[in-house]
């Protein structure tokens, strides 16, 4: 067991932990405490497989930049704490979330399996001379490949692919553009009405107001008022 | 066994990031307040990242594919993360609430 294994369960238990708070917790701010928790293990994932930069990032743009962020837009929408975590659709997703793991595991785990159809008793039927096949593991990894070494002007030369012609200059652009449309798109979005926005927002949210109350009133029949009712109204 | 980088097979991360991405699934699909739902969507791009990076150091540490890909999705998570939270703020604004279900005037 070298110490980069031990490493690696101890930094994959935190981060599993923590997502798991996340999604199941009902206090907001607690699910973006530990969310900037599941970050920092994210980032010694990153340690691990020796890319400093993208740890280094991680941390700078996802703890630094989002994290603060959500935890502005929590403060921000007060007074909706306190919910009901769950939805109507959570056992549902519960089941499709563990199907969904399971394939994966089948997948991307090292396990092989292998299936004979001729032994199903009712798809047999219809497999004909179907060989037994092998599924899951990972087919494609090449036997007895050492993993290549790191080259150690790795930042450097992803530096120079992004600003080059024939590699990702034009992806580059189009992230520094979509940034830039993003930033003034988001403070478009969020920003603070002024008093005539405000005054027009609340008109026609009273008049959609009145309009669905009319709408009501439409739809459920009035009851008839019965004669005597009226006469003795009318009479004082 | 094959594709082991100081001990760490492939696979470890492979696990983990799958795992992550389940854990972010169920976090986006049975929440009932919108920025929980977004938290769900960052832990799903966390584990892309993840997925991406195990991938490139394993297989092509010398080329600049993967670090693109990931710088990409990195990049592309940050700024649909101000947008949404941008649209759960001005929602919430006009509307004092964060339930993704009543928004539903536009529905037929």
């Amino acid at each position: 067991m070298t110490i980069q294994q031990v490493l690696f369960i101890i930094i994959s238990l935190a981060v599993l932990g923590a997502a798991l708070f996340v999604v199941t917790t009902r206090n907001l701010f607690r699910a973006a405490l530990m969310m900037i928790l599941t970050f920092f293990g994210v980032a010694g994932l990153f340690v691990l497989l020796e890319i400093g930069l993208f740890a280094v990032a991680q941390v700078l743009i996802y703890i630094g930049a989002i994290s603060i962020l959500v935890i502005f837009a929590v403060m921000l929408t007060r007074g909706m704490q306190g919910m009901v975590p769950r939805n109507a659709q959570a056992v549902a997703a519960a089941v499709t979330v563990a199907i969904v793991f399971a394939v994966l595991l089948l997948i991307l785990g090292p396990l092989r399996v292998t299936i004979d159809l001729a032994r199903w008793p009712v798809i047999s039927l219809f497999a004909g001379n179907a060989s037994p096949r092998e599924v899951g593991g990972i087919a494609w990894t090449p036997a007895n490949q050492p993993v290549p070494p790191m080259s150690e002007t790795y930042i450097a030369d992803f530096g120079r692919a992004l600003v080059d012609l024939n590699q990702y200059l034009l992806p580059f652009l189009l992230i520094a553009f979509l940034v830039d449309v993003v930033l003034a798109g988001a403070i478009f979005i969020a920003r603070q009405r002024r008093p005539a926005e405000v005054i027009e927002e609340r008109r026609l949210r009273a008049e959609e107001d009145a309009e669905e109350a009319e709408a009501m009133r439409r739809a459920v029949p009035q009851p008839a008022l019965p004669e005597s009712a009226v006469a003795s109204a009318a009479d004082h | 066994m094959q594709n082991v980088l100081n001990g760490i097979p492939l696979w470890w991360y492979l696990v983990v990031s799958s795992a992550l991405f389940c854990i972010g699934l169920y976090g986006t699909l049975a929440r009932k307040n919108a920025i929980a739902l977004l938290m769900g969507v960052e832990l799903m791009l966390n584990a892309a990242n993840i997925n991406l990076l195990a991938f490139w150091r394993y297989l092509a540490p010398d080329t600049s594919g993967g670090l693109a890909f990931a710088a990409f999705v990195l990049v592309i998570a940050a700024a649909e993360a101000a947008v949404g939270l941008a649209l759960v703020i001005s929602v919430y604004r006009t509307t004092r609430s964060i339930d993704p279900e009543a928004l539903d005037q536009m529905k037929l």
